[in-house]
């Protein structure tokens, strides 16, 4: 007589078979430094992930090949937040609990951000963000509450001083149209410029916000061309950008109404898309690959060299630099121990391709601001401008 | 302010006009096969992405990668018609359902893994603008609407007098009886399907140029916002598919001009609730057909 395996013994043998294998440790065994990304790699914001995690293998693959931090090599784990702060929280929590990374590099959108703080503060995970631009993320960080939380990247509120300043004072342009990206990022951004807007003496006629994939602006942009508005703040995403460009030549706008603000104006396929719509367009970038200095001059060419002639964006580039500042603090630091690294990270001094790095004690790096106008199809830099934050009591 | 309106109301056509040729062909597809193509947004995508990979790999001209683009799609569409939508004939309707979600999430997955997640740039097409009536359109749009009458026009020329449309308007009516007369009820559900699918495909390659974005998620959207324009005008019914579809398209513009962009998508489910509150079958049908 054969025995048969009775099905609920079988579904338990397996369970436990299956549970064994899952729970190999990950960590420690291989003596790496993990490092987790979290980047929107599919949705709106994927070219944004795309750039962003490039420019951290790039970074990983150099420190790597020069040894490693102290003989230890960095592993980079990427986590997908879809751009969205469910996503991002998911990706986070799979980092953390079963890659076992002790830093995170994350996310893109302010939004996602600021839904990951919690989770690393309750984590005890080094989150360092390279590329959201909220001033909500360090209010809240530092002496604002979550110390695990550091920035190296400006603020929006730095950001639409900037840019107000420029068009209102070079330009004379008193009245503005709102073309922004319906989300954290491009309402504070529309938010910061209204604080500054008095003192330029300027005024908004219209304001609009976009759905991270919409694709039909004609409406809209038929109703700022004919509200007098002497140019369109626009603070949205890199890939709407080309679309709104577009349409801006059908309605009739196009070198008429100039776009200021921050979308990628400055990029060159973007440019050529509707180069007459993005003429006189002016920017506040965190970086540029024009920006000219030695260290970014050599960042531009590696990151080419090493992704077939793909020129980097300002994403790539501030994860690359976050990385080799991650390293940096490692080696201060002298151990891979989360409250050690953290501790060096709140003392640095660190020299960037945009000039010397520190952390004020809202976590929160203090960098400058880079001013550009496509003039010609190019963009031409202005200036960079940097300011204290003020941060409420 | 009158020529304000006006134009409003000329974008409201141009965009009702994409809205109507991919409803109608979600809508015969809810007749004939008495299920909700959730993934009918994905064909959609799958034709605008033939094209592009004609327009970038392949180096053809836009007219030509029309053409692939929507014989790519027609080829898809056969391969998931055959297997699944043959299926879904006289099996309830949650079968449906899940069907066609599953075939979405796997269309739409599939396309990002082979192409990639990013956002690609749709190169073709007519894009210089024209004037008309004073009003300026890129000649693509033009094109648009233009094709959206060509396709409405010989859809109710076929449902009328061609024996395929006289199949079509039967197996919706009873499929016991057509089994009777003698119609062959997969066939005409394949082909129904092949046909609302390449409609979505043509759709979908002849807005790329304005829309200029190619990404595998797009055709999520086309669908949520294709289910409010069919129970609008009737599940099944062609000729109000056309102008809730119009209705559709004029009442986004104006709320995106007049209360705000953020608001337009709000237009489309606001009337679903409505619609669907009052008059759930539809504006344009006499009673319910189902």
């Amino acid at each position: 007589m054969t025995h048969t395996l009775d099905r609920r013994a079988f579904c338990i043998a397996m369970g436990l078979i299956g549970l064994r294998a899952a729970s190999t440790d990950a960590r420690a065994e291989d003596g790496t430094i993990r490092l987790g990304i979290v980047a929107p790699m599919s949705g709106p914001n994927s070219r944004y992930g795309s750039f962003s995690l490039r420019g951290a293998q790039l970074a990983a693959k150099e420190i790597n090949d020069a040894g490693g931090i102290g003989g230890r090599k960095i592993t980079i784990i990427s986590g997908d937040s879809q751009g969205t702060p469910v996503e991002g929280v998911s990706a986070t929590r799979r980092l953390i609990d079963l890659d076992k990374a002790d830093f995170i590099i994350g996310d893109v959108s302010s939004s996602v951000t600021l839904a990951l703080q919690p989770v690393v503060e309750d984590a005890g995970v080094l989150l360092l963000n390279a590329a959201s631009s909220n001033p909500k993320i360090t209010y809240g960080a530092g002496a604002g509450g979550f110390k695990w939380t550091f920035r190296n990247y400006p603020t929006d509120e730095n950001r639409a001083l900037v840019v107000i300043q420029y068009a209102a004072e070079k330009k004379g342009f008193t009245k503005f149209a709102v073309l922004s990206v319906d989300t954290d990022y491009g309402r504070a951004a529309v938010e910061f410029t209204k604080k500054y807007l008095p003192r330029f003496k300027g005024q908004i006629l219209t304001e609009d916000y976009y759905k991270e994939g919409e694709v039909d602006f004609r409406s809209v942009l038929a109703k700022i061309r004919d509200s007098g508005a002497q140019a369109i703040i626009m603070y949205g995403l890199a890939d709407t950008t080309p679309i709104v460009a577009r349409q801006m030549i059908e309605v009739g706008v196009a070198g008429k109404i100039p776009l200021i603000g921050n979308a990628e104006f400055n990029t060159e396929s973007t440019i050529k898309a509707a180069p007459k719509a993005l003429e006189g367009a002016i920017e506040a970038a965190a970086w540029l690959p024009a920006w000219d200095s030695p260290k970014s001059k050599a960042f531009v060419e590696k990151f080419k060299a090493e992704y077939h002639g793909e020129m980097p964006n300002n994403h790539a580039y501030v994860h690359w630099e976050t990385v080799r500042l991650l390293a940096k603090a490692i080696e201060a630091a002298g151990s891979g121990d989360r409250a050690k690294v953290r501790d060096a990270l709140s003392k640095i001094k660190y020299d960037s391709a945009m000039g010397e790095v520190t952390f004020d004690d809202h976590n929160q790096a203090r960098l400058p601001m880079i001013l550009l106008e496509i003039e010609g199809g190019k963009p031409v830099i202005k200036g960079a401008y940097s300011a204290e934050i003020d941060y409420p009591r | 302010m009158l020529t304000m309106i006006a134009e409003q109301i000329v974008n409201g056509i141009v965009s009702g006009s994409v809205y109507a040729i991919v409803a109608v062909g979600m809508t015969m597809i809810f007749g004939v096969l008495r299920a909700i193509n959730f993934a009918h947004g994905e064909y959609y995508m799958l034709g605008t992405f033939g094209a592009w990979f004609a327009i970038e790999y392949l180096e053809l001209p836009y007219p030509v990668a029309i053409v692939i683009g929507v014989a790519a799609t027609a080829v898809i569409a056969v391969v998931v018609g055959q297997f699944v939508m043959q299926r879904i004939v006289g099996a309830p309707p949650e079968t449906g359902v899940l069907a066609t979600l599953g075939i979405a999430l796997v269309l739409q997955n599939t396309v990002i893994l082979v192409f990639g997640g990013g956002y690609k740039f749709f190169s073709g097409g007519y894009i210089e603008p024209v004037s008309i009536f004073g009003f300026t359109l890129a000649e693509q749009r033009v094109l648009i609407i233009i094709v959206c009458m060509l396709v409405f026009v010989g859809l109710e020329l076929m449902v009328t007098y061609s024996r395929f449309g006289k199949a079509m308007r039967a197996v919706s009516q009873n499929i016991e009886c057509c089994a009777v007369v003698g119609i062959d009820v997969p066939q005409v559900a394949l082909r129904t399907f092949i046909l609302g699918a390449c409609l979505a495909a043509l759709s979908g390659v002849l807005t790329a140029p304005v829309n200029v974005s190619v990404y595998g998620g797009m055709g999520e959207i086309i669908t949520f916002k294709t289910l409010p324009v069919i129970i609008m005008g009737g599940l099944g019914n062609v000729r109000g598919t056309f102008f809730a579809a119009m209705i559709l398209g004029i009442a986004e513009s104006l709320v995106a001009t007049y209360v705000g962009l953020q608001f337009r998508d709000t237009v489309g489910f606001a009337t679903l609730m409505l619609v669907l509150m009052w008059r759930p079958h539809g504006l344009f049908s006499m009673q319910a057909r189902f």
